[in-house]
């Protein structure tokens, strides 16, 4: 097993730098640039606009060699001062600073400069964690915990009037553009009935923004105000991720169960007389979540890499709105920060859901 | 065509496996039963496409969404040249000779926006883009996907190999990221742009679908048959095994292209994707979501409405062909 999992973590290397350099090629490779934005003024002289690039070692017009360079400097392989691949303190610039590298780039532990806010990615990136985590485990609990239900009565009851009600909804709500019902859902509850907040993790005029040292402050004056200020605005958000994901993974519940409901050994259980409900819930139920538990694996990564489309609707200041805002200003490097943990958390939980599958189920064993 | 095929299949088998003799066996058992019986028996032979027809009907939900499907692709077809508005008309400006008279009850069936454009013109003239968007990416993604499956499926060998770990890469790009930043840094706001560009992106599961089909089918004792008497390779991969993989790459195609609507509404939505001046229904949505909060349901709803209904009507219908399609089920 340990040689399995060393033996797949080490192809995934190769992997991931395609990602990444892929990626980051794609994002070059399209006209125009960050520069862009001083195209309307006339006082920005071409030279401080090359010294602006600099700064975020970009180069204007950059050929493939100049791709490179910058895809260097980003990797912490280039030095951009010294334009070579030697550190100021003349080492290779890819070794730490203590053997005599340099101190940029991702080998260094940078994920990089935002260059519409001008702050380091990992801070922005950490700012917006907390408020991922929270909707996405919300979420997670209760979709997860609902579908199992749904799916495991709806295989118990195939083809009765509930199982046909369930597969009706969860074929809608599978379809159903999530925005748009998540659009929907706002006017509902936020403006016809004004029981929910429309927008966002807090009530803006109440509290200071989410996240900052006031904010958490002021949390730890009225701790119960806050928790309830930020229930009430995950309420929505959490509905729609629920609704959605459960349409989707309780049709696989529901497989998987009338696939294990089939099997040999329930059709044994039943004939040595054992009740109904213990061929159900121990014989077939527990054959049953193995699939589950690595599908749910499989989906963990796209939430914790932000629910894009829920957080972008809700207003939600998680990193799948940062995600959205880094597009929508061209940042390179909060994109690529991005990328790089999506992918990274993408890789991990595939992994994961190979080495789970073999830990729940016996009969699998890898190498 | 796939008919065609089947019987170039049946002919070269034929060729192979069966001399002569018993061609006219069976030549003498059919005319045998041409022959006036005791009791009549009505034989009715029905081809692969008459069978899977026949099961496709039995599927309630997948005809109504057929119907639907059918009825939004006509809309995208005659819906904008049948509205007697322009897409920038708006009542009470009349253009000389132009429009013609304005807040007639088709003008405001699903009310009108802030500017009052009417909300109904969103859903007829938009469904032209949008359903395009869905089509057309479907069947970029479709022609590429099969061609890098059957290629790596049927060759092998290093040509697989590259491929294939062509294909894990693509797979393994978060999907929504790569699509939002090209569609954001290459699209400029052009539909055939953000076709090629959804097209381009969604063709690698369905490659990997292709590949294992053929994987399993290129050993077939039809495929042998085939190749014994001199069929070249590009026939045998396109005429003998494709026909059979039909199932599964209609059933992608279907989802790739409800994924292809939503996704452009989407894209849109959040202004990376088409031009806010060409209507589409992801545009309605984009504009309506600063107007929610002041009660304007009906501007997203009704355009989010269609969208919803196309899609469910894709998946249903989708579904249908995964059973119709299915050469093993008999019914």
């Amino acid at each position: 097993m340990a040689k399995y999992i060393v033996r797949r973590t080490l192809g995934l290397i190769p992997l991931l730098i395609g990602i990444v350099l892929l990626s980051f090629v794609l994002m070059k490779m399209a006209p125009g640039g960050p520069q862009a934005q001083f195209n309307q003024n006339n006082r920005v002289t071409e030279e401080q606009i090359d010294r602006w690039l600099k700064r975020w070692c970009l180069e204007r017009n950059a050929g493939p060699l100049g791709v490179a360079r910058e895809f260097g400097g980003w990797a912490g392989i280039w030095n951009c001062d010294t334009e070579s691949f030697l550190s100021q303190q003349g080492g290779l610039n890819f070794l730490p600073p203590q053997l005599g590298g340099g101190d940029n780039g991702l080998i260094h532990g940078d994920l990089g400069f935002s260059i519409d806010q001008g702050r380091p990615v990992v801070d922005m990136i950490a700012e917006r964690v907390p408020a991922t985590l929270l909707l996405t485990t919300a979420a997670l609990f209760l979709w997860v915990s609902v579908a199992v239900l749904l799916g495991v009565i709806a295989a118990v009851r195939r083809y009765s009037i509930f199982d046909q009600v369930v597969t009706f909804f969860s074929y809608v709500f599978y379809s159903l553009p999530t925005f748009w019902l998540g659009l929907m859902f706002i006017f509902l509850f936020a403006v016809a009935f004004r029981i929910l907040p429309p927008q966002g993790i807090t009530t803006p005029r109440t509290w200071p923004p989410f996240g900052t040292e006031r904010y958490w402050g002021e949390f730890g004056e009225k701790p119960l105000q806050a928790i309830v200020d930020i229930a009430r605005h995950l309420v929505l958000p959490v509905t729609v991720l629920v609704l959605v994901n459960i349409a989707a993974d309780s049709r696989f519940v529901r497989a998987s169960m009338l696939d294990a409901l089939s099997q040999d050994f329930v059709r044994t259980a039943r004939a040595k007389g054992l009740p109904g409900r213990t061929v159900v819930m121990k014989h077939a139920f527990r054959n049953a979540m193995l699939p589950v538990v690595t599908n749910v694996a499989l989906e963990l990564p796209f939430l914790f890499g932000g629910a894009v489309v829920t957080e972008t609707i809700f207003s939600w200041p998680g990193m799948g709105l940062l995600f959205i805002t880094g597009v929508g200003s061209r940042d390179y490097f909060l994109l690529m920060g991005l990328l790089l943990i999506t992918s990274l958390l993408i890789l991990f939980f595939n992994l994961l859901a190979d080495v789970l599958y073999a830990v729940v189920d016996p009969r699998i064993r890898y190498d | 065509m796939a008919e065609s095929s089947r019987a170039v299949d049946a002919a070269d088998v034929a060729k192979v496996g069966t001399p002569g003799p018993v061609i006219t066996d069976l030549e003498e058992t059919a005319s045998a039963s041409a022959r006036p019986a005791d009791h009549e028996v009505s034989l009715e032979s029905l081809n692969q496409w008459q069978l899977a027809w026949r099961r496709f009907r039995k599927h309630r939900l997948a005809v109504i969404g057929a119907f639907a499907f059918l009825f939004m692709v006509t809309m995208a077809i005659v819906g904008p040249i049948l509205w007697p508005y322009s897409a920038t008309h708006i009542p009470g400006v009349t253009t000389p000779g132009g429009d013609p008279p304005t807040l007639s009850p088709i003008h405001n069936l699903f009310g009108t926006d802030f500017g009052g454009r009417s909300v109904l013109q969103f859903v007829v003239v938009g469904s032209r883009i949008s359903i395009a968007v869905g089509v057309f990416t479907a069947i970029i993604a479709t022609t590429i996907g099969v061609t890098v499956g059957a290629v790596a499926g049927y060759f092998g060998g290093w040509i697989d190999g590259l491929l294939m770990r062509f294909v894990d890469l693509i797979l393994a790009i978060p999907f929504l990221f790569v699509v939002l930043v090209a569609a954001r840094f290459f699209g400029g706001g052009d539909v055939v742009s953000l076709i090629l560009i959804f097209g381009l992106l969604s063709w690698a599961g369905l490659a990997r679908l292709v590949r294992a089909m053929f994987l399993s089918l290129r050993e077939a004792e039809f495929v042998q048959a085939a190749r014994a008497v001199g069929v070249g390779d590009v026939r045998i991969a396109f005429r003998h095994i494709l026909p059979n993989a039909l199932g599964p790459v209609v059933v992608s195609a279907t989802l790739i292209m409800a994924s292809a609507i939503v996704l452009e509404a989407f894209v849109s939505f959040l202004n990376f994707g088409i031009r806010a001046t060409d209507v589409s229904w992801g545009n309605a949505l984009s504009n309506s979501k600063g107007y929610l909060l002041q009660g304007n349901w009906w501007w997203p709803f009704f355009p989010g409405m269609a969208l919803a209904i196309t899609v469910i009507a894709v998946n249903f219908m989708g579904d249908g062909l995964r059973d119709a399609l299915d050469p093993r089920s008999k019914e």
